[in-house]
């Protein structure tokens, strides 16, 4: 029912106030663009992490005793051994890929007159398959005769070959560094690089990043407080982490939740979590003004109601029913808000895009997102429309012909 | 043999404003026959203003009857009221009541959106009407942009563009010169003669009142005269 006359109607009116339209609108295109603008901004952070996470696998897990449950420290039996690594490579051939006692060693050295401190990750043969992001761009990755021997070999990032050697190729010189108390000398057999990553600012660090074979770090009978792995990515992560603990603990003869795993899925499960609240939150307060700007539209619309009285006592006297005078600022007061919320999508949108090249993230834009903003605009205006609309309808015409 | 075309007995309107009760019209009889012309006259507040509401179906009287082409509109709902102001009657105003901002086409035109006319045909019919009284060159004009005598002229085209039987005017010529006073007179004698519209025009100056067949007084609420002009009836 004259639902095309309605719109032209509408769009006239608009056109008629194009100032009070476009403050009326205002609070619904603030409202729209920063709920689409923070959902975005969430939504590409979550993109990022994913894509972070990715890049050093998704398959990498760490199991460890639950501090929680272990009353005076670590205990050495807690310690997971090079028998139960071997147990639970036995137990999972097809789930476990790689799995080395999780050893790490700090310790300063100098070359030359060139000070600097070099953090050691202890790793086995096949790491450098498994850690994605990671590019050799000189020598080789430790590999397995250097695990195999113990041999004290060393594989450095760039910046470290840069700073020490002052050359990006150092393969072949050599390291001094102390490990367990002892003095060692390293031969550089790799450099590597890892793209520059979102956490590098989390994790500040003063020292080199390097890798040894785990077996130079290693003490006593090789027992570690952790094992890291990297698993058949096909399968379900937290699954494979349940049974890994589930087992672990029972050889070890613990409680069945004795250890516990930690998985890069799981990680990235939890900043997503964090990121979906965070942005969940600011949007909930956003859409705040959305209902701020449609009280603004009712407020416009009971205006133009009072000022059209007369004009609705003609269209009454000339045949219109209540519904078709409802109808008609109904009509206007969506239209009014659907303009805003398509002028606060855009706006939205772009600022989501500008923040997000500032930051060089990719923009992630849900159009579920710009459909329920839209939508949800539209359904504000009729929430909002309706009592004026309604007032309008029921004017009794003489009242309103006679209307000054 | 003429038809009844409007029949009110015993109509009584009574505004109730709190305190005290005003009864506007008094227990009135009248009828009007089919293709008649007619002038309500009478001083202000005497009731022909609410006499026209009620014909026009605006307003619904206190107790009464009131037929319209032998059907008793009081049982009427209020969307089948709108139908009949739509379908049936044609409404002139005193102040035009032309809708600003829209063009004088647009209008015209009003009635037959409400009358749920198609756009085409609507557009046909009303440059037709505007033709009809003088306005072609005019149709694209706004409200603001037309003299009274125009104005008035494009209201009179908007009142027939569903071909309504009945045309009231409520002060047609109230905010008019004399000359175009005479000129919208003669298109309602026109209307009634050559189209056979019923024709009933509230006014309060006799020399208005003159063009017409039949002319009722009011006072008080009260006809307190009907007379004949001239001789009708012959048709």
């Amino acid at each position: 029912m004259l639902v095309f006359e309605n719109i032209m109607l509408a769009l006239t009116a608009i056109k008629s106030n194009k100032m009070r339209s476009f403050l009326t609108m205002l609070g619904i295109i603030i409202g729209i663009s920063s709920v689409i603008a923070i959902t975005s901004i969430g939504d590409s952070a979550k993109g990022v992490v994913g894509k972070e996470f990715e890049s050093f696998g998704m398959n990498n897990m760490y199991l460890y005793p639950n501090w929680e449950l272990t009353q005076d420290g670590v205990e050495e039996s807690d310690l997971i051994t090079p028998e139960d690594i071997e147990a639970l490579k036995a137990r999972f051939p097809e789930d476990i890929l790689y799995a080395v006692p999780n050893v790490s060693a700090n310790s300063d050295t100098k070359v030359g007159r060139v000070e600097g401190k070099f953090s050691m990750t202890g790793v086995g043969a096949d790491y450098g398959k498994f850690k994605k992001n990671l590019s050799i761009l000189h020598g080789r990755m430790i590999n397995k005769s250097d695990v195999a021997g113990g041999k004290d070999t060393i594989v450095i990032e760039k910046k470290a070959a840069m700073n020490l050697f002052n050359k990006e190729n150092a393969v072949g010189e050599t390291i001094s560094v102390v490990i367990n108390g002892e003095m060692k000398d390293l031969t550089v057999v790799g450099v590597y690089e890892v793209p520059s990553s979102l956490f590098d600012s989390m994790f500040m660090s003063q020292s080199y990043s390097a890798y040894v074979p785990y077996p130079i770090l290693v003490v006593g009978d090789g027992s570690a407080w952790a094992v890291e792995l990297y698993t058949n990515e096909k399968k379900d992560q937290a699954a494979l982490g349940n049974e890994f603990v589930k087992y672990l603990s029972r050889i070890k003869d613990k409680a069945p939740n004795f250890y516990i795993f930690e998985s890069a899925e799981s990680q990235m499960t939890t900043i997503n979590k964090v990121l979906g609240t965070l942005s969940l939150a600011i949007g909930a307060i956003a859409a705040i003004s959305l209902v701020v700007g449609g009280i603004g539209i009712m407020n416009i619309m009971l205006v133009s109601v009072t000022e059209r009285t007369r004009e609705i006592g003609i269209r009454k006297s000339l045949g219109a029913r209540t519904n078709d005078i409802l109808m008609q600022f109904l009509i206007e007061s969506m239209i009014i808000s659907a303009i805003g919320g398509v002028i606060g999508t855009t706006l939205g949108v772009a600022i989501a895009a500008v923040g997000m090249s500032f930051a060089k993230i990719a923009v992630v834009i849900d159009p579920k997102v710009i459909v329920l903003a839209v939508g949800f605009s539209a359904i504000v205006g009729m929430f909002f429309g309706l009592y004026p609309a309604r007032k309008a309808a029921k004017l009794d015409p003489i009242e309103a012909l006679r209307y000054e | 043999m003429t038809h009844e075309i409007i029949k009110i007995e015993g109509m009584t309107k009574v505004y109730d404003t709190g305190e005290i009760q005003v009864a506007a019209l008094n227990s009135i009889d009248l009828t009007i026959h089919k293709g008649e012309f007619i002038s309500i006259m009478g001083a202000s507040g005497s009731g022909k203003s609410t006499l026209m509401n009620i014909l026009g179906c605006l307003d619904r009287p206190t107790s009464g009857h009131y037929y319209l082409e032998g059907v008793d509109v009081m049982e009427k709902s209020d969307n089948e009221l709108s139908a009949v102001r739509n379908k049936k009657i044609g409404f002139v105003f005193q102040s035009f009541n032309l809708i600003s901002r829209t063009s004088a086409l647009k209008n015209v035109e009003l009635p037959m959106i409400y009358g749920k006319i198609g756009a085409e045909e609507r557009k046909e019919r009303a440059l037709e009407l505007l033709k009809n009284v003088g306005l072609a060159d005019r149709s694209h004009h706004m409200p603001n942009e037309l003299s009274g005598g125009q104005k008035q002229r494009v209201a009179i085209a908007r009142a027939l563009a569903n071909k309504p039987q009945i045309i009231l005017a409520d002060e047609p010529t109230g905010n008019l010169d004399s000359q175009s006073s005479v000129e919208i007179m003669e298109i309602f004698t026109q209307l009634n003669r050559k189209e056979g519209n019923t024709v009933i025009i509230v006014t309060h100056e006799r020399d208005i009142a003159e063009f017409t067949d039949r002319i009722i007084t009011f006072k008080d609420g009260n006809i307190i005269r009907d007379e004949y002009t001239r001789e009708v009836g012959q048709c």
